[in-house]
């Protein structure tokens, strides 16, 4: 938890909902762009996008955690995350800021209508609760 | 000693040295056996004899040593005219032959356990040596003095270029070029003096340009029966002989008669101009042969395989730079040093493109090197299969990258093998149809752009696709009403199909047919497209089309970009036949699966879109079709827009998105925007699937 309670923390909005990524994880955030769609591969794979050259997959999140689809905005944004060695763009409504929580707490059953297992906790700010959210788990399993 | 000439290098260039002489021994026997034995090849035979024997003897290799050393005795005779071409001889130099192969694979395994052994096959070339010889004396005195005789047993010359000039310089002139053959008398003492003595006096009259034997080599007190000359004078052929008759001593016997060319018995009835346009063309190759071997390196392939990866490397690498200084030009336009990086990326560019060529050009090799495995096989075959076979290849001299190559022998080997053992049919089965006993076999080689096409053709049995189609569906490859519904190409096609050859009792009903799935799976994987013309009776021509260049990696290709509804999509050049436009009522639905006519062939259309969920394109007038070829397959894909064709690099989609059917990779196009690369393999798998392949409902209305 110490570990937790030490990081910092890029938080961002997914439908209204907020969650955040660990600093660390983030490899960049830029933005949204043409995707290019691959047909019949993983059901919550948006394509692929050209980040300076190299050729890396974009997640779609609203699909994965079924929250009905995004719809591209000024604030759109690809935040690019390092999972497993591997480059992954994932798609959000918002990044709001980089944070740091006074206090985390595991993680309840059920986050807005996701399995609880998806997340390391949910951190208190005084804005309210963000949940963090265990990324290698949400795009590999 | 030994220990020196074990480093893996040395005994690598030995092997690789024997390979290639005992594959010229090969092909001059083979030739040796067909045409009889010509001044050339009977030479090219004994250099190659000799030099194996020259190199066997450096690596301390006994056996092989002695064993050409004992071939190099034949040969000799052959080549001085001492001993005529048979069958035994031709016989006994094929065991020779592998012999030599398997002493070679020994030395492979084991340079110090060499167990083949040599003693039976050296006996017999002794046996043969000194049988021949007798029967020659023998033949000798029988011998009629007629012209059409001595122009027959012409003694073998073997001339070097300066010889040649002066006999070409004789006829230009108008002088005789004769050969003068002398018998000194028997009792006559140190007939090689003797022999001496009678080119002295030749030599007042004219020239001597050559002997057999050499009479200035032999040993003072050996035993010359007979001696030729090959003379060049103002004298006709008769004037000669008197004169050799009246002026000189202890001669049992003399001919003159006019020197052929070429010696060989089959072209002795060619005129005498045609001779001599055969002579100076001959003369040429010996000189260029000359100068390849000066100036030929032999480079180990592993060498040249690794400065193909770093090319490969190189080029990836050139298109970033390029990549990156276009990016740049767009940030700061007015940057003049943006300006001098562009110019040096695109001098850079060519550069490399030129290294790519070289380095290519290094890697091919003309297909006579595959070509030449063949005619040893044909024979063989055709001899244990009771067939009289003529092989024909054509086109030996196309080049192609060597793996390629290496890839093809097996496929080729297993077609012209199903050619002799299926196609052709028994020179008594022939007779009775009419058509020549001896079949005709026809390998050929021919450049077609950046592409080769190889083509193996028999005249014997072809292939009847109603009895294919009777196979199949006894096979169960497909069933009966599959099978009624089939084009006869697409039953021809079933042989490229896997039951097809597993099954032995399949093959003799169909009469074809095993490993042909071999086949398919060696031009699929070259990425080759193979074509079967086939009519029951007259003969089968099996068509393939192969790039003469391996990709420089696998990242470059040469690609077609289409637009399928909206999305851009990048096809590999080599797998495009043709693109057409079909009215669209010219699109048929034969069981639901829908079909043009593109050259007389029904071709199943496929729409990406059905399969991809995105919608089908506006409707237009005409559709149009990107004909695709994968090895024996054919299908069209209908797209919506073309866009061009350029170089791709490509990239794989990574481990996280993982193999995905129908698409082998992407790239980065101009504008920065990522295309897939749409794998033809794949696609043709799922040719099958009525879902994409269906003429839409109301498409077909309207």
């Amino acid at each position: 938890m110490n570990d937790l309670l030490t990081s910092q923390y890029v938080a961002y909005e997914l439908a209204g909902e907020k969650y955040a990524l660990k600093i660390s994880d983030v490899y960049e955030i830029i933005k949204m762009q043409s995707i290019t769609p691959i047909h019949n591969s993983k059901p919550f794979l948006e394509g692929v996008i050209n980040l300076r050259g190299k050729i890396i997959p974009v997640a779609n999140l609203h699909k994965r955690f079924g929250l009905g689809n995004y719809t591209p905005t000024k604030k759109t944004r690809i935040v690019v995350v390092k999972s497993r060695d591997e480059m992954i763009g994932i798609v959000v409504d918002k990044v709001n800021q980089v944070i740091r929580f006074s206090d985390i707490q595991p993680p309840p059953e059920m986050v807005a209508g996701i399995d609880g297992s998806y997340f390391e906790g949910v951190g208190i700010t005084d804005e309210g609760v963000i949940s963090i959210l265990k990324i290698d788990k949400v795009l590999h399993e | 000693m030994a220990s020196i000439f074990e480093s893996p290098e040395l005994i690598g260039a030995f092997i690789g040295e024997v390979e290639e002489q005992l594959q010229l021994l090969e092909n001059n026997v083979v030739e040796l056996e067909k045409n009889g034995g010509t001044a050339e090849v009977v030479q090219e035979l004994f250099r190659a004899a000799h030099t194996l024997k020259g190199s066997s003897a450096t690596m301390g290799f006994e056996k092989m040593k002695t064993l050409t050393h004992e071939m190099e005795n034949v040969l000799d005779k052959i080549r001085n005219g001492l001993l005529e071409i048979s069958r035994p001889v031709i016989d006994v130099l094929f065991e020779c032959l592998d012999c030599l192969n398997m002493l070679k694979e020994d030395f492979v395994s084991d340079s110090n356990n060499v167990k083949t052994e040599i003693t039976p096959v050296i006996t017999k070339l002794k046996e043969i040596s000194s049988e021949n010889e007798t029967n020659n004396q023998n033949s000798d005195s029988d011998k009629a003095e007629n012209l059409e005789t001595g122009r027959r047993e012409q003694p073998i010359f073997v001339l070097d270029e300066k010889q040649q000039e002066q006999i070409n310089q004789a006829l230009g002139i108008g002088q005789n070029v004769l050969v003068c053959e002398v018998e000194i008398l028997e009792d006559s003492q140190m007939k090689s003096v003797r022999a001496c003595l009678i080119m002295n006096f030749l030599n007042e009259w004219g020239t001597v340009i050559n002997m057999v034997p050499n009479v200035m080599e032999i040993p003072i007190d050996s035993d010359v029966g007979k001696v030729a000359f090959l003379v060049v004078t103002q004298m006709s052929a008769d004037e000669l002989r008197q004169k050799v008759q009246n002026d000189l001593m202890d001669i049992k016997e003399v001919r003159v008669f006019p020197y052929f060319i070429q010696n060989s018995i089959s072209q002795t009835k060619d005129g005498e101009t045609g001779v001599r346009d055969k002579d100076n063309s001959s003369g040429v190759k010996t000189a260029t042969e000359e100068k390849r071997v000066v100036h030929t390196v032999r480079i180990d392939v592993d060498r040249l395989e690794r400065m193909m990866d770093l090319v490969g490397e190189l080029v990836i690498e050139q298109i970033r730079i390029a990549q990156v200084a276009n990016n740049l030009y767009n940030q700061y336009p007015s940057d003049e040093t943006i300006d001098d990086l562009i110019g040096i990326s695109n001098r850079v560019s060519i550069l490399i493109n030129e290294l790519q060529e070289g380095i290519m050009k290094t890697r091919m090799i003309p297909v006579q090197q595959l070509f030449s495995r063949f005619p040893r096989m044909v024979r063989d075959l055709s001899v244990s299969l009771n067939k009289e076979v003529n092989l024909v290849l054509e086109g030996g001299e196309t080049e192609i990258d060597r793996t390629i190559m290496e890839e093809m022998s097996d496929p080729l080997i297993h077609l012209i093998r199903n050619a002799i053992d299926h196609g052709i049919e028994n020179p008594e089965i022939r007779k009775k149809l009419g058509k020549p006993e001896q079949g005709t076999l026809r390998v050929t080689a021919l450049p077609e752009d950046s592409n080769v096409i190889i083509t193996v053709e028999d005249d014997g049995a072809g292939i009847d696709p109603q009895e294919i189609k009777q196979s199949a569906i006894k096979k169960r490859i497909v069933t009966e009403q599959e099978a009624n519904n089939m084009t006869e190409q697409q039953l021809i096609n079933l042989i490229f199909q896997t039951g097809f050859s597993t099954s032995q009792k399949v093959s003799d009903v169909s009469g074809r047919g095993v490993g042909m799935d071999i086949v398919k799976t060696h031009i699929e994987k070259l990425n080759g497209i193979i074509d079967v013309e086939t009519c029951a009776g007259s003969g089968t021509k099996f068509i393939i089309k192969l790039p003469i260049k391996l990709p420089l990696t696998l990242a470059i290709l040469k690609g077609l970009l289409v637009k399928i509804s909206n999305e851009t999509y990048a096809l590999p050049m080599n797998n495009v036949v043709e693109i057409v436009r079909k009215p669209k009522n010219e699109i048929e639905s034969i069981n639901g699966q829908a079909v043009a006519v593109i050259r007389d062939r029904a071709i199943p259309l496929i729409w990406l879109h059905d399969y991809f969920g995105i919608p089908r394109g506006n409707e237009r007038k005409n559709t149009l079709i990107v004909l695709l070829g994968i090895a024996e397959k054919r299908f069209g894909l209908v797209v919506d827009e073309l866009i061009g064709n350029q170089e791709i690099v490509v990239t794989n989609l990574g481990s996280y998105i993982g193999k995905v059917e129908g698409i082998s990779g992407a790239t980065i196009l101009g504008d920065r925007s990522v295309a897939c690369i749409l794998d033809v393999v794949g696609i043709a798998k799922i040719v099958n699937s009525r879902k994409v392949s269906r003429i839409d409902v109301e498409y077909s209305k309207q």
